[in-house]
């Protein structure tokens, strides 16, 4: 028997698929969180229309066809269903067996309560019983120490800062390097692995 | 009558030139090097795959279309033999800051200098050109020559990738490596 009969379903939060047509108006919508927009990624802050915010989501996943360097999901809230956000996990190299990680909740309301870490442990057990991966990694700015923690919190050490990458504010800013290796996960979670 | 920028010229170094890529000309070389497996392992992550000439000649005419794209042959003083490419990806206007990266396809010419000339000529291009803030790259372990050569062009160790890549049946780290304008600045007065 398989350990887990629910992969894709943590304590708070589930990973659902996202669906370029009915999900990207509430996308859109995220975008307007010009926060949001500063944590996530070294793009200008830009407001995105659902019409961009679906074919950045094609071209992503993939539009018919998924695409096995990319595997995005919405986070959703198990009480509800509400969607929080989005969490991506992109293996652009499979001979390398490393998974590159971006995650976000679009409504500040929901920041600090737990879901971001859920979802990404959710992800973390994916991506190591399911895709077989041998290590993740992520990047994560200097002004964000809320993400950096639940980071670590989630398994991943700190592997060096790229310095003064990042201008924002007129001030100059690390970005930080994190990884997780597969034996570092299985350590911690022997759970996910024991079969029942 | 001179111009007050000074008599620099940013595409010679002491050793090679920088020179715009010619897809004419330039597409067999580089398709002949993707024929050495080594190359193409030190170069970068992708799986080592031989390339044809033709759909390396429709990219570098892809890029010149788009004329924005900092990427340079390099060429020998001596003889203008073309026997490496390096290229500038900025990574963001706004932060000023930038990728690079540079292959020397040409064997005969590893562990001469020529590669870390043509490193100092993208970094000067890179902070009095271009007006970059930082520059980073990053290296595979295993490389040692490459990460010498990157700390002789002024290039610090910032982080390591543990254990990224596997090759050979072994994993390997990935070095993080960056330079700041200040630093160039200072190591080039």
């Amino acid at each position: 028997m398989l350990a887990q009969s629910a992969l894709l379903v943590g304590e708070r939060v589930r990973l659902a698929a996202l669906d370029a047509e009915k999900d990207a108006a509430a996308i859109a919508a995220w975008s307007h969180n010009d926060e949001l927009l500063r944590l996530l990624d070294t793009d200008p802050a830009r407001m995105r229309t659902a019409a961009q915010t679906r074919q950045d989501t094609e071209e992503l996943q993939g539009k018919e066809q998924p695409k096995d360097s990319c595997y995005l999901f919405l986070i959703r809230a198990l009480a509800g269903d509400r969607p929080l956000g989005l969490i991506d996990l992109a293996i652009p190299e499979w001979p390398h067996r490393d998974g590159w990680i971006g995650i976000g909740l679009g409504d500040r309301a929901d920041w600090g309560q737990g879901y971001g870490t859920d979802a990404m442990r959710v992800l973390l057990r994916f991506a190591f019983t399911e895709l077989t991966l041998q290590r993740v990694s992520l990047t994560v700015f200097g002004y964000n120490p809320r993400a950096i923690r639940s980071y670590e919190k989630a398994g991943f050490v700190v592997e060096g800062a790229q310095r003064e990458r990042l201008r924002r504010e007129g001030r100059r800013w690390d970005m930080v390097l994190m990884g997780l290796l597969r034996e570092e996960w299985e350590r911690v979670n022997t759970d996910a692995l024991t079969t029942r | 009558m001179r111009s007050q920028l000074g008599d620099l010229n940013l595409y010679r170094g002491e050793l090679v030139r920088l020179a715009a890529m010619d897809p004419e000309q330039d597409a067999d070389a580089f398709a002949r090097w993707s024929h050495d497996s080594e190359y193409r392992r030190l170069l970068d992550s992708d799986p080592a795959r031989p390339e044809r000439a033709a759909p390396i000649k429709a990219d570098m005419e892809k890029r010149a279309e788009r004329g924005d794209d900092n990427g340079f042959g390099v060429h020998t003083l001596a003889d203008d033999t073309l026997i490496g490419f390096v290229g500038l990806w900025i990574a963001s206007w706004t932060s000023a800051e930038a990728f690079v990266g540079i292959g020397l396809g040409d064997r005969a010419y590893w562990g001469r200098g020529y590669g870390t000339d043509a490193m100092r000529l993208a970094l000067r291009f890179a902070f009095n050109e271009l007006n970059l803030r930082r520059v980073s790259l990053e290296a595979f372990s295993y490389n040692t020559r490459a990460i010498r050569s990157y700390e002789k062009a002024g290039f610090r160790r910032e982080g390591t990738q543990r254990e990224w890549a596997r090759r050979d049946g072994r994993r390997w780290d990935v070095v993080s490596m960056g330079i700041l304008r200040e630093e160039w600045e200072r190591a080039s007065v």
